[in-house]
């Protein structure tokens, strides 16, 4: 099988904090929607972090396509991949059509269907209107549309979503999700963190569980097809993270 | 609740003041105090003038019309303090709002945020100030009630001209700053004129010098010094207070409504479409990263004021120094002051260079292309423009005052100027960096941090005294000085050009990452 990702014996720590991330295995393979999830300070954000060369690593090894991510390859990966942060990465004061034109610039896409395409991608996310209003003056749903139109323009064969539908509405989240399979199946590999487990569900084909910097579960398309039927995302996360049981009598007052 | 709510607020203005915050707002309270003796001193020279025939032997000239244009003109020269320093954002509206989310009533909030606010240190100190400054002078008893109630009114009016001002500001920005520098400019050439034919002038002054004390009694800070000079009595005082009375809350209850509304209402950005082509046009010359750069630079609308004032300063005292007779102080005051320019821009652009994209830095990380090359095109484009400015006004010094001094003594002297002014920049960019702010009226710099601005201000003073001041034969070994300096610095720019990433990688990528 070939990989797009691979992480091995990966160690991060902030400072003289506890570890983030705690001799982190994981293999992504190429052409899937992977998705990552976890609770609040798993480390989800670390990892997208260090794989979008923004983060340094403290030990381990990366590999994105057939790149180890060191100094000399930094430029060769940053090519192939895309990223939309959380919370997303724009141009304050540059307006929508502006912030998309020289993100493409920065990629070295200056075809003549450039213009096309944007207005495209802004039409089919219903934010043409913003087209020449400034970033900062958007509501928090659009500058997530807005960042993941960015992301989608320069056509990446790795694509990382820190919380890609959070702010955004139903619609818009359905039109994502039909964007990321149709990118998907021409092979483009997306990575995914996100809380809202349903929607990882539903669209990823395979999933991993983060837990205080560790991978406690890898769920590929085969393992989930032989769980029971009825068994849910969340259910199964239960399974894995230590869901401590507090217990209601505490609030009893209420 | 009411305690809650001071508790709240004392915590957020702990939070909000540093160190340095905390010696300025020290210090200014000193100032303050110096200030007010000072001038209790002077009023009671003023009182017993008349009773002490000294006086008149040690101080001929301090004539009572003296003494009474002095004290109305330090009463309105201290309403313009007052109303400059008084700052409506004092209410910290935004930060207290949330409160109406945990169940404070919105009116009780309102009424508070007023109280809170005439309590604030701010507004105590010169309150407090008038009021003891004022009672020195009293011409009865009653006269406490009319500074009591003139207090509180100049208080409450400063604080709705405010208000409305900074309205109107946003709206007519453009308008309004022309029409200031435009004021400014003509009083200093006014006073350029009268200084020139002083003796005229004073003669003349002498004889309208009734006229001016009249005039300045109109005058806000003049109208609180007459509630404690008139000579009143019961009936005029109760006539003043059936009318200070209902106005004093008129205006209060204006408060409570703006307060209210501002409560309920946030500002709401209006969505606005924009189509300046003068990104494109950085872009085009500058490259996309710097002009990206500068582009942000030129819209903040604090830089529009700044870059007003750095052509107006020199514009208004060049002329006037050259009208001088050329001594010591033109030989150092017109070459700093010029080399002040092109450092100017330079300050504005690289004192803070990476405070105004913040966490879009990020993004430019993620972007094919080198990070460092982004970074050094960012840093040749800022010198690029204060560059060229620094040439013209070199040129300008050789071709039109040749009394500064011989061209290759001007030529080091700018250049020495201009890098030691650089290497400071980049040293407030990487270890002062701060987020820059778009608010042009609060207390705290939006762009360069304060003590980087202290520290420019006063570097430009005494590094154009030492560079500037004529040092007869010594002139030469200053000269090999400075030629050595900016050969090591050059040299060191040039060898450790790669100081840009790993300074930005040290001080500044982990606050960006960890900045919402």
């Amino acid at each position: 099988m070939e990989y797009a990702l691979e992480i091995k014996n990966l160690r991060k720590k902030y400072g003289n904090e506890k570890l983030v991330l705690n001799n982190l295995d994981l293999s992504v393979p190429g052409g899937t929607i992977f998705g990552l999830i976890g609770p609040n300070g798993a480390g989800k954000s670390t990892i997208i972090g260090i794989l979008t060369g923004l983060l340094s690593l403290d030990e381990g090894e990366v590999t994105i396509g057939d790149l180890p991510l060191n100094n000399k390859n930094e430029l060769k990966i940053k090519k192939k991949i895309a990223s939309v942060l959380q919370p997303p990465l724009l141009f304050e004061n540059f307006t929508s059509y502006e912030f998309l034109t020289y993100v493409c610039e920065m990629y070295g896409i200056t075809d003549e269907q450039l213009n096309d395409r944007i207005n495209s991608l802004l039409t089919y996310f219903e934010i043409e209107e913003f087209s020449y209003v400034k970033a900062t003056q958007l509501s928090s749903g659009s500058r997530k549309k807005l960042a993941f139109c960015a992301a989608v323009l320069t056509e990446p064969e790795i694509l990382f979503l820190d919380e890609p539908f959070e702010s955004v509405d139903v619609i818009s989240i359905g039109r994502m999700k039909s964007l990321l399979r149709r990118m998907r199946n021409k092979g483009c590999t997306i990575f995914i963190t996100s809380h809202i487990l349903e929607v990882v569900e539903n669209l990823c084909d395979d999933i991993a569980i983060l837990y205080e910097g560790k991978i406690l579960a890898y769920l590929d398309a085969k393992t989930r097809s032989e769980l029971e039927k009825d068994v849910t995302l969340s259910e199964i996360f239960e399974r894995y993270v230590k869901v401590h049981d507090v217990g209601e009598d505490l609030l009893n007052w209420l | 609740m009411l305690s809650r709510l001071l508790y709240l607020n004392w915590k957020f203005f702990l939070a909000r003041l540093s160190r340095f915050q905390s010696l300025v707002i020290a210090g200014y309270t000193i100032f303050l105090l110096i200030m007010l003796f000072n001038l209790m001193g002077t009023a009671l020279v003023v009182i017993f003038l008349d009773s002490t025939p000294q006086y008149e032997i040690d101080l001929p000239w301090l004539t009572p019309e003296i003494h009474q244009l002095i004290l109305i003109t330090f009463a309105n020269v201290f309403w313009i303090l007052h109303f400059a320093f008084t700052s409506t954002r004092l209410l910290n509206i935004d930060e207290n709002r949330k409160l109406l989310a945990y169940g404070y009533p919105s009116g009780r909030l309102s009424f508070h945020l007023n109280l809170m606010s005439m309590y604030h240190p701010v507004n105590v100190i010169y309150n407090l100030t008038w009021i003891v400054f004022l009672s020195v002078q009293i011409s009865s008893g009653l006269n406490i009630l009319w500074i009591l109630l003139a207090v509180l009114i100049n208080y409450g009016i400063i604080y709705s001209i405010k208000h409305r001002f900074l309205q109107l500001m946003e709206k007519r920005f453009k308008v309004i700053v022309f029409s200031i520098l435009f004021i400014i400019f003509g009083t200093i050439q006014a006073f350029a004129i009268i200084s020139r034919q002083t003796q005229a002038w004073l003669g003349d002054l002498s004889l309208q010098l009734a006229e001016i004390i009249n005039f300045m009694y109109y005058l806000p800070g003049g109208l609180l010094f007459w509630s404690a000079t008139v000579e009143t009595d019961p009936i005029h005082t109760a006539i003043f207070l059936a009318i200070a009375i209902p106005a004093a809350l008129f205006i209060f209850r204006d408060h409570y409504r703006k307060t209210l509304e501002g409560l309920l209402n946030p500002a709401v950005k209006k969505v606005e479409k924009d189509v300046s082509k003068l990104l494109a046009f950085l872009k085009k010359w500058l490259g996309p990263n710097a002009g990206k750069f500068y582009y942000y630079v030129m819209i903040h609308p604090y830089n529009r004021l700044q870059l007003l004032a750095i052509i107006l300063i020199p514009i208004v005292y060049i002329p006037l120094l050259l009208h001088l007779e050329y001594g010591l102080i033109s030989a150092i005051l017109i070459p700093t002051m010029l080399a002040a320019v092109p450092v100017a821009l330079l300050a504005i652009c690289m004192a803070n260079m990476f405070g105004y994209e913040n966490r879009e830095l990020l993004l430019h990380m993620q972007f094919p292309v080198s990070f460092e090359k982004q970074l050094k095109e960012r840093f040749l484009g800022i010198i690029a423009i204060p560059l060229l400015i620094f040439y013209g006004i070199t040129i300008f010094e050789i071709t039109r005052l040749p009394e500064i001094g011989p061209v290759f003594d001007i030529y080091i002297a700018n250049t020495f100027f201009f890098l030691c002014f650089m290497v400071v920049f980049l040293w407030s960019s990487f270890y002062q960096f701060q987020k820059a702010s778009y608010k042009s009226f609060s207390f705290k710099h939006p762009i360069i941090p304060q003590k980087v601005t202290f520290t420019i201000s006063f570097a430009i003073i005494i590094l154009g005294y030492t560079i500037f001041v004529p040092l007869g034969d010594l002139q030469s070994y200053r000269l090999w000085v400075m030629i050595f300096l900016i050969g090591a610095i050059c040299t060191y720019l040039w060898k450790n050009f790669e100081v840009l990433v790993t300074l930005y990688q040290k001080k500044i990528l982990g606050r960006l990452w960890n900045m919402l």
